[in-house]
């Protein structure tokens, strides 16, 4: 298990390349105040790039994948910013896939958008998606994951960014997965979403700040 | 039924005349995946020379059919509504009436020319007509009708269908039923000088796609294809070996039979993006699942699988390429482990594998025509055998950021004759025709796999965050091989030894084998994926058979 993890971790050292992301700490003092707009909302938001979830270096690819949910302005910190109450890995005709087969994900909703740290200079709040929780399945190979997975939002492009770091996602539950994907294995998730206010072509914000 | 001219056929096998035809084995299987085109309808008189007792006498003959206006290759071209009507001179009629016939019946034997990409083959449309009164005097006009060799082909490229010869045996009676003496007349009659340039009954286009793609017409590859036949020379076809899935373009490779509308849908709870059209929309459009034998696994196991599988296979021998048609494979789906080799980590998953067809480990029985040069066309049905355990063995290389697979699958399998149909006539093949030994494949690790059997390559790869193309493991693709069909033995009954005639026919290395595989449905799993089963969890992806 040593050796996969390595590999692992250069997966999402790679990935992290792209998106500059990670929990840092704040480079000033913390957001307590999100002002998300608008608010309270719906929105939508679906995949812009492939997204990826894999596992001991075996890949699983969703080209196509979309989310819906409600976002609302929120204190403290970390505050919850929004709420996906359903998201959708594969469509019909475009499955994710993997080279052990096609992968059928099934999430057990709500999940969470949690923000911690808002750089007003670029308009990036930076933060993870929570509460993840969902089933895959590859053949008779069925497992669990849960966790959190960080990421960022963009509100200029509207861009939910989620790049997990390792141990932030775990497999609880495994069958007929064999030592590829055993109970502790550590996930990644990657990938983009474009966020839209429900119904409209509006980029929704989120702003934090410290009054 | 004679050819124009001598034929480069074996002389063992010309010894049997032309009662016995060529046929060809395990590829040539074309399913009769009729896609409803247009009709070509031919209707052509032509003068031709009759040899009579009496001497050559001027005669005209009528064809009437009717073809697909065009095809896809591997799909029948199937005459329908075959007429054959001789216009015999008053000459004839006075060599029947000095036999004192009174009724007559007739027999023909049209010889047809197949010839495409400059190859040829021929074909023999045979019609009876009924007894017809003897005229006393002016011509006699006999019309036959009859079912004839239906052609398919493994290339592209216009099909020519050409008279040629044509025999006609007379079986005369008298007025009082008795038969004439002698009892019968046989004729020959040859095209006509005049007929030169209009022989040529029709021209249907061979296209290499598999279907026409109109949607109001969904092939329906039949669970028992009746099928086909190469209508090749020896000197070939172009039925090319199947390419090896290339895998280099991401979404291209996964074969329609993995990506079908149905498999692997998720959560269609999922919602509605309002710029996506995807999700949701697509129920409507589905295409209607093609039928398929049954497939069910009545004791699954967690970790219980099934999948259809049927494809083409070439036989080099005939240059023909052939469908083995849709079959069941139950699987057991090992768990996949990893290990750590020299070349880095590995993900193995070995998979044990049957063929199931009404509780038999083998394929559906199937039928195939064969036509091949300067034989009768031949019919046969066929049927593989699984002798031994099937086995699915999957390593898959994680080089970041890529997974590189291959999948072997080894069976052992004997192809067994049920039964020969030579021009409609049954050629008892025995009930233990079958190949001496299981059919064999070049085998990459002998040591560790001795023995006989069939070696399949899927290959299939996922490079940096793009989706998965070629053979994936439990949503298939495609897999390839090359197979050596063995030398034929216990065929034929009655004293007359079959085996050497199939074996000289059909036997031999180097054919080539493309199978499709379709998604596995997870008979065993709580809530089956959605598109991958049918509600009795079967297998809901039937693969077509693809080049």
């Amino acid at each position: 298990m040593k050796k996969p993890m390595r590999n692992v971790a250069v997966v999402a050292g790679a990935a992290t390349a792209a998106f500059a992301l990670a929990v840092s700490p704040a480079s000033a003092v913390p957001s307590t105040v999100w002002t998300v707009n608008p608010s309270p909302a719906n929105f939508t938001a679906v995949n812009s790039g492939n997204i990826v979830l894999s596992v001991n270096g075996i890949a699983m690819t969703c080209t196509k994948s979309n989310a819906s949910g409600t976002m609302q302005s929120a204190t403290g910190n970390p505050a919850t910013v929004a709420s996906i109450s359903a998201i959708a890995f594969g469509a019909t005709g475009a499955p994710c896939t993997s080279v052990l087969g096609n992968v059928t994900t099934v999430a057990t909703t709500p999940w969470t958008v949690v923000a911690q740290d808002y750089t007003a200079a670029t308009g990036v709040t930076k933060g993870y998606v929570g509460n993840v929780d969902a089933k895959v399945t590859v053949g008779a190979c069925v497992f669990r994951v849960t966790g959190k997975a960080s990421g960022t939002y963009t509100n200029s492009t509207g861009a939910l960014a989620v790049n997990s770091l390792a141990g932030e996602l775990t497999v609880v539950s495994s069958t007929n997965c064999g030592s590829a994907v055993p109970v502790g294995a550590k996930p990644l998730f990657k990938g983009t979403y474009l966020v839209k206010v429900a119904g409209s072509t509006t980029i929704p914000t989120i702003v934090g700040s410290n009054p | 039924m004679r050819g124009p001219g001598p034929g480069p056929r074996p002389s063992r096998v010309r010894a049997r005349g032309a009662t016995i035809a060529a046929f060809v084995a395990l590829a040539p299987l074309l399913p009769a995946a009729a896609v409803a085109v247009g009709t070509l309808k031919v209707d052509t008189a032509l003068p031709y020379v009759c040899t009579l007792p009496s001497g050559p006498q001027a005669a005209t003959v009528r064809i009437t059919a009717a073809f697909p206006e065009r095809v896809a290759v591997g799909e029948e071209i199937r005459p329908t509504d075959v007429t054959t009507t001789v216009e015999l001179p008053a000459a004839a009629v006075a060599d029947l009436t000095v036999l004192e016939a009174a009724t007559v019946r007739a027999e023909t034997r049209l010889t047809v020319g197949v010839t495409q990409n400059g190859q040829r083959a021929e074909a023999t449309w045979r019609g009876t007509s009924p007894s017809l009164d003897v005229p006393a005097d002016g011509p006699l006009t006999l019309t036959t009708t009859g079912d004839v060799p239906i052609l398919t082909t493994g290339g592209p490229g216009d099909l020519s269908l050409t008279a040629g010869s044509l025999g006609v045996d007379l079986a005369p009676s008298t007025a009082d039923g008795a038969a004439t003496v002698p009892a019968s007349l046989s004729v020959t009659c040859v095209p006509a000088e005049a007929a030169e340039g209009r022989r040529v009954l029709a021209t249907v286009p061979v296209s290499p796609g598999a279907t026409t793609g109109e949607p109001s017409a969904p092939p329906t590859p039949s669970t028992a294809p009746s099928s086909s036949s190469p209508s090749s020379s020896p000197a070939s076809l172009p039925s090319p070996p199947p390419s090896r899935p290339t895998g280099r373009e991401p979404a291209s490779g996964t074969s329609g039979a993995s990506r079908s509308p149905a498999a692997g849908r998720t959560a269609d709870s999922g919602p509605q993006a309002a710029d996506d059209t995807a999700p949701g929309t697509g129920a409507g459009t589905e295409a209607p699942r093609p039928p398929a034998p049954t497939c069910r696994n009545d004791k699954p196991t967690s970790k219980s699988l099934t999948a259809y599988i049927t494809g083409y296979s070439n036989v080099r021998k005939l240059n023909g390429a052939n469908v083995i048609p849709v079959s069941c494979t139950l699987i057991e789906q090992g768990d996949p482990e990893i290990v750590f080799l020299p070349d880095g980590v590995h993900l193995l998953q070995k998979s044990d594998a049957e063929l199931s067809y009404k509780g038999r480990r083998q394929t559906p029985p199937f039928e195939a025509t064969f036509l091949t040069f300067g034989f009768a066309p031949t019919t046969a049905t066929l049927v593989l055998e699984q002798v031994g355990p099937m086995a699915v063995e999957s390593d898959i290389l994680l080089v970041f950021p890529d997974n590189i697979a291959e999948t072997y699958i080894r069976a052992p399998l004997v192809l067994r004759v049920l039964d020969v149909r030579v021009n409609g006539t049954r050629l008892d093949v025995g009930p233990s025709c079958r190949t001496a030994k299981p059919l064999s494949s070049p085998e990459p690790d002998p040591a560790k796999y001795p023995g006989d059997h069939l070696v399949l390559l899927g290959k299939g790869q996922l490079l940096n965050g793009t989706d998965a193309s070629g053979y994936v493991l439990t949503s298939g693709g495609p897999l390839t091989g090359e197979v050596t069909i063995p030398a034929f033995e216990n065929c034929g009954a009655g004293g007359e030894d079959l085996d050497r005639l199939l074996t000289a026919t059909i036997s031999g290395p180097g054919n080539h084998l493309k199978q499709i595989q379709g998604q596995t449905c997870a008979v065993g799993v709580e809530v089956p994926t959605e598109g991958q089963c049918t509600e009795d969890r079967q297998p809901y992806v039937v693969p077509k058979p693809a080049r």
